[in-house]
């Protein structure tokens, strides 16, 4: 391997999970995201510190003293080392040149300062210093040439100047990571923050380390890491508790606040509650700064846990409620950073309930990419007659709901059910197919219901029921079996847009009363054969069949258009394999194998047989052009790859070409999506789950 | 030698004039009395050359620095523009303030057993004819001439006015040791001008020297501790690379000057906006201890340090603890007169306050 940063997994948004390799040989990593604790003699002679600290994974050094081989090696054995230095550029110069021997070792990094001037008095004056900085930076890059450095960024609030750095940055390989110094000083200036990060994603290697350090309180943590901040400085925690601030997480207060310790952390509960009453002290100083630490700490492990168990999307929003520029940035992200951010954010996850905490929820990328593909790329089916909308159901997939199956022992009892389209109102995704019900996220969300609706609710469902519906005859007859205002609202909406007649049922009590039930069954004998068919009907009755009908549009959903028809020409026979809790499926009359259902991730895996019906390949489709005949081992790195589809996203399932783009040569599961392709030179892509 | 434009210190110009400006609006009418009489004199205890002795000084009223009243503003932290009268007065009263000083301390310096080391101070620079005339400046010698006490000199003068002629002149008119101070501020070029405002250059500095050495007269550089836009570790970092090229160069004394923040100047606005924090004590003691120790350096040059608003907010100090920074000040004056590093090493011995925790949690963000 001969790159710095791995990417391990992408989340949402520019969040990830990687590692920085600080050894090849010792197989030494630092995994990130990570805080970043700095090394000061007044931590180190606590005992405590040490203890805790011992097996942390990355630290700041700040004091030539500590670069000390014997020391970094006795004491801190799996332990990577990020050196700076507080002073002059002078000052770093010499300390590197002396210990040039240590920082060739392979586990700490020198990270270029940029300490002057600590504030300036107006852009011109900002520009000039950091053209200074550049040069001298740029002087040191190329005179050690083999080592890899951490380059500081400081914009002093002029987020143009930002591009004064990118030339530097391309021009000299060894730049690894970037410490954002300053960036994020002031989250009022939230716009600009988003503006850099985008940049350094668009136009910098992806592979480079993001790193911050400044004002950073760990309440920030999540959005920093959604913004895709790996490595975070936590030394204004110092600062901080040299102030006698108090870090809670959600809020800093002043020690003097504390009555009760909501931290069971042993200095918390033991040191720092019988040191209260000091007024002065360096001891309760010292005692405030470990528990900011640990508590920090703690924060990180806690949002590296749920990044990998959770829905780490849903955890950045419960966070996003202790600072409203958390919220801002969210929303600011999810509106106008849509069409970039889509190739960021997996459009699966797997055994998580994405729970929607509101209005913050409502767009977040992995809905919005949901509601796009499926507009983009479900087709009605061509012997639809008549569409019954319904209501959503807390329990997924909603035909296990107790409501659906009642629903289901009207409909189902017509033997053309098929030929009914059912659609399923839901906030916040929209319209749902029926078919789709088990794809994510409509698998897995879960959101609080008490019948009332907002207008944002209401305006997205009425959208995607309109443009679902657009796609259908206007001649079909649409059945309303609904109750609550909001529901009615938004199919009011839709009869503003489209020319079907809508119908409703007469509904008793609730939805599921047998008066309900009865005239839901009266109205579907009176409309379904209102709108004649004509010969539509398909020869094959296996595709009337409930799974051929999923795996069609989930099979469309996932590779475009018209690729179910393809595929799964001939019908389908499906077996569920009950080791693997997935479901088989073969050609109906070849009996091939032509891939599976995962219902967990609520996508089809497609094997090379399955694949291969898709040629001739339409370009819209997920594919990578290899640069060989043939795929060795189980992963594919960015060097070997020719060309690729402009729009894939992480964890998709992709279809891997020759170099010719003639013959399909592999499937696999994307670790990344095209942004990331595009903008890197190095890499994991894609895990190969099946070749030739 | 002339002051030449800095190429870009012109992004600093205009908001140093701004506060210039606002200080020049400030001025006050003097009456011809208060002409007569100079701003300040003392009598203290300093270090001579070689042993410890008394120090008299002189703060004469002068029109006022010449570059701080020009078109390029000043330097960034400097408002001792503020007690002169910007206008050119009559060299009488200059002559005036020296006969005023003298009369009112002439007796004890005659009384006193020890050695004398005579400030004259214009918050300017005393080889500007604009400020002190070369007939004031004659005065001045004769009148220094007469004392015998008085075995050092030390006058203050941008390298702009330094010249053979001027140098000839005042070494042939005393027979003791002279001394000419030169705010130098940091050996830096980029800090001095583009962050001070300066308008010196280094070679500029290193050309007068030359000049004073020639003339057996000694050099005194002035070395700014935390100017603006440093943070308190890059101080230490640049103020001890200076204090080692000056020993190098063997300049004769090296006097240390923390920032204090004066009046109408561009350090007090970012002072007041919480950019800019006056230097702690440990910095200065970290940075003199660094430079000093394990080195030869006070066996050739002689460091001095005596801070203006020493221990409050807008000076050099710690935390705001009186007895904290009446500690500094006295171990700072130890080291000072007896040249002995050791008083500023601290022990476990010595007073400790809980502020050094907070200076090192902090010390990377002030």
């Amino acid at each position: 391997m001969n790159y710095f940063f791995e990417l391990i997994t992408k989340g949402v948004g520019f969040s990830r999970i990687g590692r920085i390799i600080c050894s090849k040989e010792s197989k030494r990593f630092i995994s990130t995201p990570n805080i970043i604790i700095p090394m000061k003699k007044s931590l180190m002679n606590n005992l405590k510190f040490l203890e805790e600290f011992e097996d942390h994974e990355i630290f700041l050094i700040l004091k030539d003293f500590y670069l000390q081989i014997g020391f970094l090696r006795d004491k801190f054995k799996k332990t990577g080392f990020i050196y700076t230095h507080n002073g002059s550029m002078e000052s770093f110069k010499g300390i590197l040149a002396s210990n040039i021997d240590i920082f060739t070792e392979d586990n700490i990094i020198p990270s270029i300062p940029f300490n002057t001037p600590t504030t300036v008095i107006n852009k011109e004056f900002a520009e000039e210093e950091i053209k200074i900085f550049i040069e001298e930076s740029n002087h040191i890059l190329q005179q050690h040439n083999n080592l890899d450095f951490g380059l500081s960024i400081k914009i002093y609030d002029y987020s143009e100047l930002f591009d004064l750095y990118i030339p530097i940055i391309k021009n000299n390989k060894n730049v690894r990571i970037l410490n954002l110094v300053d960036l994020f000083d002031n989250f009022n200036n939230f716009r600009n923050i988003i503006k850099i990060i985008f940049k350094i994603k668009q136009e910098l290697d992806n592979n480079l380390v993001l790193m911050v350090s400044g004002r950073i309180i760990p309440k920030f943590y999540p959005i920093l890491i959604y913004l895709g901040v790996d490595l975070i400085d936590s030394s204004y925690l110092l600062y901080l508790s040299a102030e006698n601030f108090y870090d809670t997480i959600e809020y800093l207060l002043p020690i003097y606040k504390i009555k009760y310790f909501p931290c069971p952390c042993t200095i918390c509960q033991r040191d720092l509650k019988h040191s209260l009453t000091d007024k002065y002290s360096s001891e309760k100083t010292a005692q405030l700064t470990l528990h900011n630490i640990i508590s920090a700490y703690t924060y990180m492990n806690k949002i590296k846990l749920y990044m990998r168990m959770e829905d780490f999307r849903g955890f950045i929003e419960k966070s996003s409620f202790d600072d409203m520029n958390i919220i801002s940035t969210l929303r600011v992200l999810d509106n106008q950073y849509f069409n970039i951010l889509k190739y960021e954010t997996p459009l699966t996850q797997i055994n998580k309930v994405i729970n929607c905490h509101g209005a913050l929820s409502y767009n977040r990328q992995d809905f919005q990419g949901f509601r796009e593909r499926l507009i983009n790329r479900f087709t009605p089916e061509s012997w639809t007659k008549l569409i019954i909308i319904l209501p959503c159901s807390a329990k997924k997939p909603y035909s296990e709901s107790r409501s659906h199956k009642k629903f289901h022992s009207v409909i189902r009892n017509y033997h053309d059910f098929p030929d009914f389209q059912e659609i399923i109102l839901t906030s916040p995704l929209g319209a749902i197919p029926r078919q789709l019900e088990d794809i994510y996220p409509v698998n897995s969300y879960d959101i609080s219901v008490t019948g009332e609706w907002d207008n944002e609710e209401i305006t997205i469902a009425s959208n995607m029921l309109i443009s679902l519906l657009e796609k259908f005859d206007e001649r079909i007859p649409i059945l309303c079996h609904v109750k609550d205002l909001g529901y009615f609202k938004i199919i009011e909406n839709a009869r503003s847009k489209i020319k079907n007649k809508i119908y409703f049922t007469e509904v008793k009590n609730n939805l599921t009363s047998n008066e309900s039930l009865l005239s839901l069954e009266e109205k579907i004998s009176e409309l379904k054969d209102s709108y004649n068919l004509g010969d539509v009907i398909p020869e094959n009755k296996n595709f009337l069949k409930t799974l051929t009908r999923k795996f069609f549009k989930i099979i469309d959903y996932q590779f475009g258009l018209n690729t179910g028809n393809k595929i799964f020409c001939n019908g389908i026979k499906t077996w569920r394999n009950k080791r693997s809790h997935q479901i088989e499926i073969s050609d109906l009359l070849t009996r091939e194998k032509l891939g599976k259902f995962n219902a967990s991730s609520g996508q089809i895996e497609l094997n090379l047989k399955g694949a291969n019906r898709m040629l001739p390949f339409s370009e819209n489709s997920n594919y990578i052009v290899f640069d060989g005949q043939k795929i060795n081992g189980n992963t594919l790195f960015r060097p070997g790859i020719v060309s690729f589809s402009p729009s894939l996203v992480p964890k998709d399932i992709v279809v891997i070409f020759d170099k010719n783009k003639e013959k399909i040569i592999g499937l696999g599961s994307l670790i990344v999506g095209s942004n990331y392709i595009k903008n890197s030179i190095t890499g994991k892509i894609v895990n190969v789950y099946e070749k030739i | 030698m002339s002051t030449k434009k800095y190429s870009d210190n012109n992004l600093i110009v205009e908001k140093i004039k701004k506060f210039r400006s606002k200080a020049i609006k400030q001025k006050h009418n003097y009456e011809e009395k208060q002409l007569d009489k100079p701003i300040s004199f003392w009598i203290k205890e300093d270090r001579l050359l070689k042993k410890k002795g008394k120090e008299f000084t002189i703060i004469l009223r002068t029109k006022g620095c010449s570059w701080a009243l020009g078109p390029d503003g000043g330097c960034s932290m400097c408002g001792y523009v503020q007690d002169s009268t910007f206008e050119k007065i009559d060299q009488a009263h200059i002559k005036n303030q020296i006969n005023y000083a003298f009369q009112q301390k002439l007796t004890e310096i005659e009384e006193d057993k020890e050695d004398y080391v005579l400030k004259i101070y214009n918050s300017g620079s005393f080889f500007d004819d604009d400020e002190i005339s070369e007939s004031t400046r004659d005065f001045i010698y004769k009148k220094i001439a007469k004392i015998p006490k008085i075995k050092e000199l030390v006058i203050e003068s941008r390298v702009d006015y330094i010249t053979q002629e001027k140098l000839i002149k005042m070494r042939s008119s005393l027979d003791i040791y002279i001394e000419v101070a030169i705010g130098l501020e940091t050996v830096n070029d980029h800090i001095r001008n583009a962050y001070i405002n300066k308008g010196l250059f280094f070679k500029d500095f290193l050309e007068a020297i030359h000049l004073c050495k020639i003339n057996d007269i000694g050099v005194r550089a002035y070395l700014l501790f935390k100017p603006p836009f440093l943070n308190e570790q890059t101080a230490i970092d640049d103020c001890v690379s200076s204090i080692l090229k000056l020993a190098e160069l063997k300049v004769n004394t090296i006097s240390i000057n923390p920032l204090n923040i004066q009046k109408n100047t561009l350090i007090e606005y970012l002072f007041y906006q919480k950019r800019y924090r006056p230097p702690w004590f440990y910095s200065l003691f970290k940075c003199i201890v660094k430079a000093c120790h394990e080195r030869d350096i006070l066996k050739e040059v002689r460091i001095i340090s005596s801070p203006s608003g020493a221990g409050s907010k807008r000076g050099i100090h710690n935390c705001l603890k009186r007895e904290c920074n009446e500690v500094m000040i006295k171990s700072l004056r130890n080291f000072v007169l007896t040249q002995d590093i050791n008083h500023l090493i601290r022990s476990d011995k010595d007073y400790s306050c809980d502020c050094l925790v907070k200076y090192h949690l902090q010390k990377r963000y002030i």
